[in-house]
């Protein structure tokens, strides 16, 4: 692109594009600046205070997220000033979090970016800071859950809802010390708006915002990712399904940006996975027989059968007696079959999609 | 998501009709306005006046007002079986210890009139002088034009006298510079820095040299759209404002649209982006700057924001000269709304030449009351100075020098009676309360900060103190706002000036929370 900048960051001199953050030249140079309440997705917020850094020119530390880059920008992510400012802000954060017995913040199985982050960075130490969020109530619904104990208010969730998702059923509520994450009135989320996409567990980076089916506290490592296809709809999301001793114990999205998706699930693809387990899962194809009961078959015998049975009506009274509907959660490639088995091979074209009403 | 439609600049006000942010009211405003239901909910928790039982009697725990038996007031209204509840500083400061009833006025003993200078016609605002009706500042300025009047302004090097002290002639270039057709012009009516109560007085006696400022304002920058956003606690102001628009709109206002807002009850709103905010119908959090509200404040327009006493200040630097004006002060330019409360005979506002010492505004205040022993130049964000500055002229460079500032120029003496770690505390509690809860440096930092100094108060023990200024230092490094960034000043000055009050002491038995 012809107005290409440049800027230096640490004395280096890197290239950026119109319209980036500082945030994100040092990323896609891999310079680490620590981030709480960023996401590429949403506009950024510059409320965790952990991305500041020193910029030429500025009296106080900026947000490093937000700041805009601008030709010739000078730019330093480590200073004694910064470092003091990141050690200190971690402790703070720290104070107010729920800890494990080596006084870290507490894993959880989705992950606690706060604790990645302590892990690798000295941090002041600070007597606990004794914080209640507004509390909240009861919440029937069956999938999303919060725990205001692990909440750092980085808005990452009601910034999702809101500016991807499009709900808003969740909103920063009270102010100060007391600020949390509410619903209006505090209802439970099947009396809001709320779509229970789950996409407000998936950016929380603390687990805080939990989902409720899944284990909380599962050791790192125990847990195994694999990546899969959504199979409720054609439109292919990529999810991770994450494994432990060979049972499904959660779905999350792949991270933004890798897939398709970009981060995104609905609450079938994310919630929806009990029936894998579940033991009424047909695992192969039965035929009813002449007991009225159904018998298990192999493939070929329940094909052969189908394909008698429409035979069968075709022949005794003509193709436009059968109808062929396909399913939603049939690919753009499968529907073409089915329109082709019903004209092509059948001769009627009284062929539809469910999900083309 | 909000629909585009969606009307949400008024559902505060519309809150407040309806009695507060109950789950009823909020679901029938998110309904009129279209605004998401969690959002209005959000924004309305955010305010104390849409959460206060409008039942109840407000008392006031600023620190001026603790200072004069906040305490024993609470408790004598409670013993008269009034249902009270306790809020941060009033703005009554000068009629310690301050209350206003339901409707949110004063309760007759907090109700006398303030003491102000004699009136003196040299004097730019004039508090104590006739009412100046006559917006003749504004006729000269339609004559002189935008160009002119900029060049009185820079010559008077009129500083923002809202806290930051920003020279006023930028910020009104800078708008006026913007491509955007559209602009708007804000007072910052919000007053709420404790100890601070001028701006409700240039209301209350000179409102139309407020007004005269705005449309003066209002015709440099090319804005035709002026908002008003008061302090809720002050509906006496609102009234006597609303009264002056109206008169002024048949005439000297006219083709202007002059609008009063009612802030909701949360200091932070006096912060000017977090001002927009609610202007907008949201939560009072500021933005990050850049952009500048002079680039993109209100509805994302180029807006020029300014606190009352700025703005009546404007007529005067017209109709007599932008030099005359800066001559008036000592080492910074112009005369000066003095608040001064706590400790001394006649609590008030005194208009003085920018730069006096805290000796000579006492002189006019009538004295100190017992022996002096600390005192905050200017409200809480200033933190304690000792004696020892007495004689140092408040103004924004020379307070700066001692790592204070002259802020909103609300003083505040507190004598030897007093328990200083106890005064620090009530103005901790003040910062904690008001956070807006945004940013982490300051949600949290002002809460541990109180929480540690109440540990120390418990037990007596200065250990407890010990890593105070490291936290306080992330407070000031870290924090998104101005609020955040001194909410650790209490504390720090007063162990930086008075060390001996912060040895092992004895425990204290009661803190009041309130
Ligand atoms: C926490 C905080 C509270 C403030 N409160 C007020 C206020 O009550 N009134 C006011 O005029 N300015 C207040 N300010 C300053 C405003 O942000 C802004 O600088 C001012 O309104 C600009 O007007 P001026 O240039 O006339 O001073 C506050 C600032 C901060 C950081
Ligand atoms: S589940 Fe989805 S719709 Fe519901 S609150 Fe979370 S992000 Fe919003
Ligand atoms: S629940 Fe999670 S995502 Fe939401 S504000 Fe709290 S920590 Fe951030
Ligand atoms: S410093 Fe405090 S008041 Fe200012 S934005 Fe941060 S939390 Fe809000
Ligand atoms: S990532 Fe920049 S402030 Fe949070």
């Amino acid at each position: 692109m012809a107005d290409t900048l440049t800027i230096h960051i640490d004395g280096q001199a890197l290239t950026a594009q119109p319209g980036e953050s500082v945030l994100q030249v040092a990323k896609r140079n891999h310079i680490a600046i620590p981030t709480l309440c960023h996401d590429e997705r949403l506009d950024a917020a510059g409320c965790c205070r952990a991305c500041l850094v020193e910029i030429d020119g500025q009296r106080r530390l900026q947000p490093s997220c937000n700041w805009p880059v601008s030709q010739d920008l000078r730019v330093s992510t480590r200073s004694p000033r910064i470092e003091r400012h990141r050690a200190t802000l971690l402790g703070l954060y720290v104070a107010d979090h729920r800890l494990d017995q080596d006084g870290l913040p507490v894993h959880t199985t989705q992950g606690n970016e706060l604790r990645t982050w302590a892990e690798t960075t000295d941090f002041k130490r600070l007597l606990a800071i004794d914080s209640p969020r507004h509390p909240r109530g009861v919440d029937a619904n069956p999938y999303v859950a919060y725990d205001p104990d692990l909440c750092i208010l980085c808005a990452r969730c009601t910034r999702y809802c809101d500016e991807i998702e499009a709900v808003s059923a969740i909103q920063l509520a009270w102010r100060g010390a007391e600020t949390s994450i509410a619903t209006a009135g505090g209802r439970g989320l099947l009396d809001t708006t709320c779509e229970l996409c789950g996409g407000c567990v998936d950016v929380c980076p603390t687990g805080a915002m939990h989902a409720k089916q899944a284990p909380r506290f599962e050791k790192p490592g125990a847990v195994q990712k694999v990546r899969s296809t959504c199979n409720f709809c054609g439109v292919g999301c990529q999810l991770d399904l994450n494994v432990q001793d060979g049972k499904i114990i959660q779905v999350t999205a792949p991270p933004p940006g890798e897939t398709v998706n970009d981060g995104n699930l609905c609450v079938k693809g994310r919630f929806a996975y009990g029936f894998v387990h579940h033991e009424d899962r047909l695992r192969q194809p039965q035929i009813r027989g002449a007991d009225g009961e159904l018998h298990d078959a192999t493939w070929d015998e329940a094909l052969h059968y189908a394909a008698k049975g429409l035979l069968g009506v075709r022949d005794r009274h003509g193709p436009n007696a059968l109808g062929f509907v396909s399913s939603s959660r049939c690919t753009n490639e499968e529907n073409y079959l089915v329109q082709k088995l019903a004209r092509a091979v059948f001769q009627t074209n009284n062929v539809h999609q469910c999900a083309a009403t | 998501m909000q629909s585009k439609s969606a009307q949400r600049e008024g559902i505060l006000q519309q809150l407040a009709e309806q009695g507060g942010a109950t789950a009823l009211a909020v679901a029938q405003v998110a309904r009129q306005s279209g605004v998401p239901e969690a959002d209005v909910w959000g924004a309305g928790t955010f305010y104390g006046l849409l959460r206060r039982d409008p039942k109840k009697t407000l008392v006031c725990n600023g620190l001026s007002c603790k200072l004069h038996g906040a305490d024993a007031l609470h408790h004598q209204l409670a013993g008269q079986g009034v249902a009270t509840e306790f809020v941060a500083c009033l703005g009554l400061c000068d009629v310690a210890p301050a209350a206003v009833g339901p409707e949110l006025l004063p309760l007759p003993a907090s109700d006398q009139p303030a003491h102000v200078l004699p009136s003196d016609p040299n004097l730019p605002i004039d508090l104590g002088g006739p009412r100046d009706r006559s917006y003749r500042g504004l006729g000269a300025a339609l004559k002189l034009g935008p160009e002119a009047v900029l060049r009185e302004l820079q010559a008077s090097g009129l500083q923002g006298r809202g806290g930051a002290g920003f020279a006023a002639h930028i910020k009104w270039r800078s708008v006026r510079s913007q491509p955007s057709p559209t602009r708007y012009v804000v007072c910052n009516a919000d007053e709420g820095e404790p100890g601070t109560f001028k701006d409700r007085e240039v209301i209350r006696r000179q409102p139309d040299k407020l007004l005269e400022g705005l449309a003066i304002a209002a015709h440099v920058v090319e804005s035709t759209q002026i908002y008003i956003y008061l302090r809720g606690e002050f509906e006496r102001e609102r009234r006597i404002l609303q009264d002056a628009i109206d008169q002024a709109l048949l005439g000297p206002l006219a083709g202007l649209e002059v609008h009063i807002v009612r802030g909701q009850g949360a200091y932070i709103c006096g912060e000017e982006t977090a001002l927009l905010e609610s202007l907008e119908g949201r939560r009072g959090m500021p933005r990050l700057k850049p952009p500048f509200p002079t680039e993109r404040g209100f509805r994302n327009q180029p807006t020029l924001i300014h606190n009352v006493e700025t703005l009546a200040c404007v007529p005067d630097i017209v109709l007599r000269g932008g030099t005359r004006f800066a001559s008036l002060g000592r080492r910074e330019p112009g005369a000066k709304l003095y608040c001064i409360s706590g400790h001394v005979a006649r609590p008030g506002v005194y208009e003085l030449p920018l730069g006096v010492t805290l000796d000579e505004l006492v002189a006019h205040a009538g004295g100190y009351i017992g022996t002096p022993l600390a005192f905050s130049p200017g409200g809480a964000s200033s933190g304690f100075l000792p004696m020892g500055e007495r004689s140092r002229p408040l103004d924004f460079a020379s307070l700066s020098q001692v790592g204070s500032m002259l802020g909103s120029a609300g003083a505040v003496v507190l004598n030897d009676s007093v328990d200083l770690p106890l005064a620090v505390h009530w103005q901790l509690s003040f910062f904690e309360h008001e956070s807006c809860g945004q940013c982490a440096p300051c949600r949290l930092g002002s809460r541990w900060m109180r929480q540690a100094l109440d540990r120390y108060l418990a037990s007596g023990d200065p250990a407890e103190l010990s890593d105070v200024r490291d936290v306080a230092w992330e407070m000031l490094e870290g924090s998104i706002c101005g609020l955040g960034q001194v909410a650790a000043l209490p504390l720090t000055s007063a162990l930086q000036h008075f060390p001996h009050h912060f040895g092992h002491r004895p425990v204290t038995q009661e803190l009041h929370h309130g």
